[in-house]
């Protein structure tokens, strides 16, 4: 990844609005409500539409894979005036293979969560495509985080 | 903030108004404030859904149709009648006697909304057809949804099936065909709307999209339902035998309307009650609805049987409606003419526009620090969401103070508890 990217995921510069959601272990009635205001927060800035509709896609599927597969997480989302970043940080059980996890239709979605229509295995490559940079850092057994930036222009 | 002044049919008589707040709390696109102690509509946020109407206990929202009389400055009067309309007539009354009866009222002809409804299930599955990359398309029929597209939705104002409603099709295609066949010049003709919703009122007024104004007036179904029962009476006994069209009713109701519409190559879905229709255009908007062609979607409950401007109750309506679609017969109509005015463009209309109210600031510098005072209030704010201050909610409220339009004073509860504060002292 470019150095400007990466500086991106730890500006030093404070973000200007925070947002912060907690999302519990397979709670499918609210998991997507952090995301749904995400969205509106930022039609009330003025983001473009476009750029408005990758942000929810992206920050979407993160929020379903962390109800999903973890137990429970929050999530967390940096406003600037040039890019959002968001941060989803979980509770475990990690994942043991991230190349694996970023293969299209590759899941290990149980049975309730396919069930409930998830689990296509298309969350990680989802937010790869539509998000500007993605950074994974996770171990089998140990806590997730997934984040991702978007630019606003 | 837009330049244009934003018509609508919605009244509120100051003298009636208690300043309860009932319609701030329904308003979908929180377009209404109580301040000093009367209810005011923002016309930029208003898109006429008519919650509020329906809400006011006080009669202090009411609509505004046209007074029937603005007929006689036509010498030809046609009207069109939506199809919710003969929903609203207990089972003795026949389909038949309740179209005779608008006759009645001073018409020299009467159309139905239902004659043209095959002919736009077919426009409509030929539209999406040519517009798969604009998927899905959402129907632009229901008023107050195209314009809750262009406040809330601006992104998707390209997926709206961009050619005329039927009510509109009909006025163009009769306005033509009369004139040629009474000898009388297109002024001389008025076109009048029977129609269930404040939305339809407002359209008739200021249609969104329409290359050229359309309708001479629109009047209400609640408005004229007196008058007509008058008549049905009188004539209930001895009816005329007028042409009918039962299975064109299905305009009426959004979910008979998406049945019809969804085929092989077509999946349609159906979508009713403005809640309903806003969670769905914003899964729209993430493209979490992608699997479907059209999406039929109706600001009031089951569609047009469930506008404020109608007399019966909507599942009744739709229950009657569904009856006579089931019973009776439909005098076929020859729609080669519509067919090749459509292939010419003529029901084609201009591109939707925004009309954006989220925006705090066009810079998107200033309206982060908008949004940062937003916060700061709110986290002042009680969080009750009471609505006493007039606002609809206590984020409402911080972000009406941020814009200049309230003060933190408006607040009750930090004023009681300031009180209180000072009793104490």
């Amino acid at each position: 990844m470019e150095n400007a990217l990466k500086e991106c995921f730890s500006r030093a510069q404070e973000a200007e609005v925070t947002l912060e959601f907690d999302i519990p272990e397979k709670d499918f009635n609210n998991a997507g409500k952090g995301s749904s205001e995400v969205k509106n927060l930022l039609k009330r800035l003025g983001v473009e539409s476009d750029i408005l509709r990758r942000i929810a896609v992206a920050s979407y599927e993160a929020e379903i894979n962390v109800a999903a597969h973890s137990k429970g997480g929050k999530m967390m989302s940096l406003i600037y005036d040039d890019m959002i970043h968001i941060k989803f940080e979980d509770m475990g059980p990690g994942i043991g293979d991230i190349a694996q996890a970023m293969i299209p239709g590759f899941s290990t979605a149980d049975d309730l969560v396919r069930e409930l229509g998830f689990g296509a295995g298309l969350g990680l490559p989802n937010i790869q495509r539509n998000s500007d940079a993605l950074h994974i850092s996770s171990e089998a057994g140990e806590s997730t985080l997934v984040e991702f930036l978007i630019f606003f222009t | 903030m837009s330049d244009i002044n934003y018509f609508h049919a919605i009244q509120i008589l100051e003298d009636n108004c208690t300043g309860c707040t009932a319609c701030v709390r329904v308003c979908p696109t929180e377009a209404i404030r109580v301040r000093d102690g009367k209810a005011t509509i923002d016309t930029n946020r208003c898109v006429d859904c008519g919650n509020c109407v329906a809400v006011c206990k006080f009669h202090a929202i009411i609509p505004s149709s046209d007074p029937l009389d603005i007929i006689h400055k036509f010498k030809y009067k046609i009207a069109i009648i939506s199809s919710s309309f003969f929903g609203q007539f207990t089972e003795d009354i026949s389909y038949g006697v309740a179209k005779q009866a608008v006759l009645e009222l001073g018409f020299d002809e009467v159309a139905e909304e239902a004659m043209v409804t095959e002919f736009m299930i077919g426009m409509i599955r030929d539209y999406i057809r040519a517009n798969r990359d604009k998927r899905p398309t959402l129907s632009s029929n229901c008023p107050a949804v195209v314009r809750l597209i262009q406040v809330q939705y601006p992104a998707l104002l390209p997926n709206l099936f961009h050619q005329e409603a039927p009510m509109s099709i009909l006025t163009r295609f009769l306005r033509d065909k009369v004139a040629q066949r009474e000898k009388l010049s297109e002024s001389e003709i008025g076109i009048f709307l029977i129609v269930p919703c404040v939305a339809h009122v407002t359209a008739v007024h200021q249609p969104e999209g329409a290359y050229k104004h359309l309708q001479d007036g629109a009047f209400s179904t609640g408005m004229i339902y007196g008058k007509v029962r008058e008549i049905v009476k009188r004539i209930q006994n001895d009816p005329k035998d007028i042409d009918t069209y039962p299975q064109g009713l299905t305009w009426a109701l959004s979910g008979v309307q998406a049945d019809l519409v969804d085929c092989e190559d077509i999946r349609a879905l159906s979508v009713n009650g403005v809640e309903n229709v806003m969670d769905i255009l914003s899964k729209v908007e993430d493209h979490y609805l992608d699997q479907y062609d059209y999406i039929v979607l109706r600001s009031c409950t089951n569609g047009c049987v469930g506008g404020c401007l109608n007399v019966e109750n909507p599942f009744v309506a739709m229950s009657r409606i569904k009856k006579m679609i089931k019973e009776g017969e439909s005098k076929d109509i020859n729609v080669d003419e519509l067919e090749a005015l459509y292939a010419k463009g003529d029901f084609a209309v201009v591109p939707l526009t925004p009309r954006p109210i989220m925006e705090l600031d066009k810079d998107i510098k200033h309206a982060i620090k908008k949004m940062k005072r937003i916060n700061e209030f709110l986290t002042m704010l009680p969080g009750l969401n009471c609505s006493a201050c007039g606002s609809p909610t206590c984020y409402a409220l911080a972000e009406d103070i941020v814009q200049g339009k309230a003060t933190i004073d408006d607040c009750v509860i930090l004023l009681k508890r300031q009180n209180k504060d000072d009793d104490e002292d």
